[in-house]
Parts: C-alpha cells; sequence; structure tokens
C-alpha cells in the first residue's frame, strides 16, 4: 500500500503532476488535456526506466499515466475556470 | 432591481474566498502577478526541498530511540570507518538519489515513525525478531533495483582489479560475468545478518527470478 501512495505521490510531485498539470493548463479541451498528461506520464517512465521500456515497471507506468491525466484534466479545470481566453 | 439586489444574500466566507481567487486582478499587472509567482514557486519549492534534505541526514536518522542498535552495528563497518574516511551514511544506501524514488523512499518512511511510537523495534529482543523482516525488505528493493543505491557509489566497469585482494577480484569478475548485482554477496555489509539469512535471500532471488 505504501509502495502505491509513494509511486503516486513521486508522479505527482515529478514530470507527470507538474508537467501535466502546465500543459493541461494550455488547453480548453478535455480530451487533449488528458492526452498531454498521459503521453508526460510515458514520457517520465521512460526517462527513469533508462530510456529502455523493458526497464519500465507496468504499475510504474500505469501510475506515472493516471497521474499525469489526472494532472491534464485539472489543468484544463484551471484553464476554464480562470482564464477568459 | 435595486431593491432585488439588496436582497440577495451575501455569500460565505469560504465562498468569497473561492470567488475572488477565480476573479481577475483589477489592482496587480499581469508582469506583477508573474513575478510574484516566480518567486512565490521559487521559495515554496526551496523550502520544500530544504526541508527534504534535512530528513536526509545521518543526525536525522539515527535522532529516534528505535535507530540506535541500527546505529550501533553501523559503526562496526567499513562504511563508518575506513583508512580513506570516505563515508557511506543512512541516506546513501536507503534513499535513492532519483527525484521520483526518493519522494517515494520518504513517503514510505513514514511508517517509521509509526513504529517509533508504537515501540515495535525498541528493545534488543524486539529488534531481533523483526530483524529478518526487515532485512528482506532491504534485500528486495535492492535486488529489485539492481542495488541502485551501491551502485551511486560502487561500479563494476571502474573497478581496478589488479589492486583487489585475489578473492574480492575472482568473485567481482565472475559477478561481472554472471550479471550479479551487489547485494547477492554483500548482505549484511551495513547491519548484523539474521539467522538464516542465506536461505531467505535465495527465496527472495528465486521470487524475483520467477517473477520476470
Amino acid at each position: 500500500m505504501l509502495d502505491i501512495l509513494g509511486t503516486i505521490a513521486g508522479n505527482i510531485l515529478s514530470l507527470p503532476g507538474i508537467f501535466g498539470l502546465a500543459l493541461g493548463m494550455m488547453t480548453r479541451n478535455l480530451l487533449l488535456a488528458a492526452i498531454f498528461g498521459a503521453v508526460i506520464g510515458v514520457i517520465e517512465t521512460y526517462i527513469f526506466a533508462g530510456f529502455d521500456f523493458s526497464q519500465a515497471e507496468p504499475l510504474e507506468l500505469t501510475i506515472a499515466i493516471c497521474v499525469g491525466v489526472v494532472a491534464g484534466c485539472v489543468g484544463r479545470a484551471i484553464r476554464v475556470r480562470g482564464a477568459t481566453v | 432591481m435595486a431593491n432585488n439586489s439588496s436582497n440577495e444574500k451575501r455569500p460565505g466566507f469560504i465562498r468569497r474566498i473561492w470567488n475572488g481567487f477565480w476573479s481577475p486582478s483589477g489592482v496587480l499587472s499581469l508582469g506583477f502577478l508573474l513575478i510574484a509567482g516566480f518567486l512565490g514557486g521559487v521559495m515554496a519549492w526551496g523550502g520544500f526541498h530544504w526541508a527534504l534534505e534535512e530528513t536526509n541526514t545521518e543526525q536525522f536518522c539515527t535522532s529516534c530511540h528505535s535507530m540506535t542498535k541500527n546505529w550501533d552495528e553501523y559503526t562496526e563497518t567499513i562504511h563508518y570507518n575506513n583508512h580513506s574516511g570516505v563515508r557511506a551514511t543512512c541516506p546513501d544506501c536507503h534513499v535513492p538519489h532519483e527525484w521520483q524514488y526518493k519522494v517515494k523512499a520518504k513517503i514510505m518512511a513514514s511508517k517509521d515513525l509509526y513504529h517509533e511510537i508504537i515501540g515495535t523495534i525498541d528493545t534488543d529482543e524486539k529488534y531481533e525478531d523483526h530483524r529478518l523482516k526487515m532485512a528482506t525488505s532491504v534485500w528486495t528493493k535492492m535486488k529489485t533495483t539492481d542495488s541502485r543505491e551501491c551502485r551511486n557509489c560502487h561500479s563494476f566497469e571502474y573497478m581496478d582489479f589488479t589492486i583487489q585482494e585475489t578473492r574480492a577480484a575472482a568473485d567481482h569478475q565472475k559477478a561481472l560475468d554472471e550479471g550479479k548485482t551487489c547485494i547477492d554477496c554483500h548482505q549484511g555489509i551495513a547491519h548484523g545478518l539474521p539467522a538464516d539469512y542465506l536461505e531467505q535471500y535465495k527465496l527472495i532471488a528465486e521470487g524475483i527470478e520467477a517473477a520476470k
């Protein structure tokens, strides 16, 4: 349990959480924001696996994508709520 | 019309803060907000990072009573005291350098506070009862990550086998050829070993290999 919570927290404070949020704030399109976040999740896992997907843990990849998608959607919500453009 | 507006119920405190948070600023320029946001971000992130690093020191790790026995064992090892004076302290072996894994380790370490409070290992007897479980946890992590924390300092590629002891040189070259990892041979490098540790480590290694 702590292992999963730690992985989620690590992702929130890492690329998927922060960069996903920033990219989500660049669009008003929910699907696009989610895709941005998911892509960041994949990229981050790839980087931390030493640029070798065979070394990537499926659980870590899944969590990174989920955190990225959520962060992207939150970023999109911030854009919709906090900007008129 | 005016009568209607005067009869409107005033929003609650939290609602007013929420509305104010999402309203355009009437007195602050975009430049001011950007610069203030940047400075606030730097301070918040710097403060967070500083606090995290404060928990990444030997003094912090050994400030709990439960760590007394670990500490005593560690001070008997070469990672504490050696001819060169280069040391590996608690976080060097137990906290990953990579940001994401470091945060994960810190979250997982929160359980240590709980066990310190309830006194899970606050006597020698309790410590011995939990030694195998604690060692198993660390060995599993080391084996799974190819001894990532060891490799922050040690690397097969840069070992000069000609100045190592004959047995060490032979074993290191064999490990290199067979793709072994540091913890495969160096269990107990910094803390005492539980009874029957070899059997337990064999089970861990077989379990990890089977899961691949």
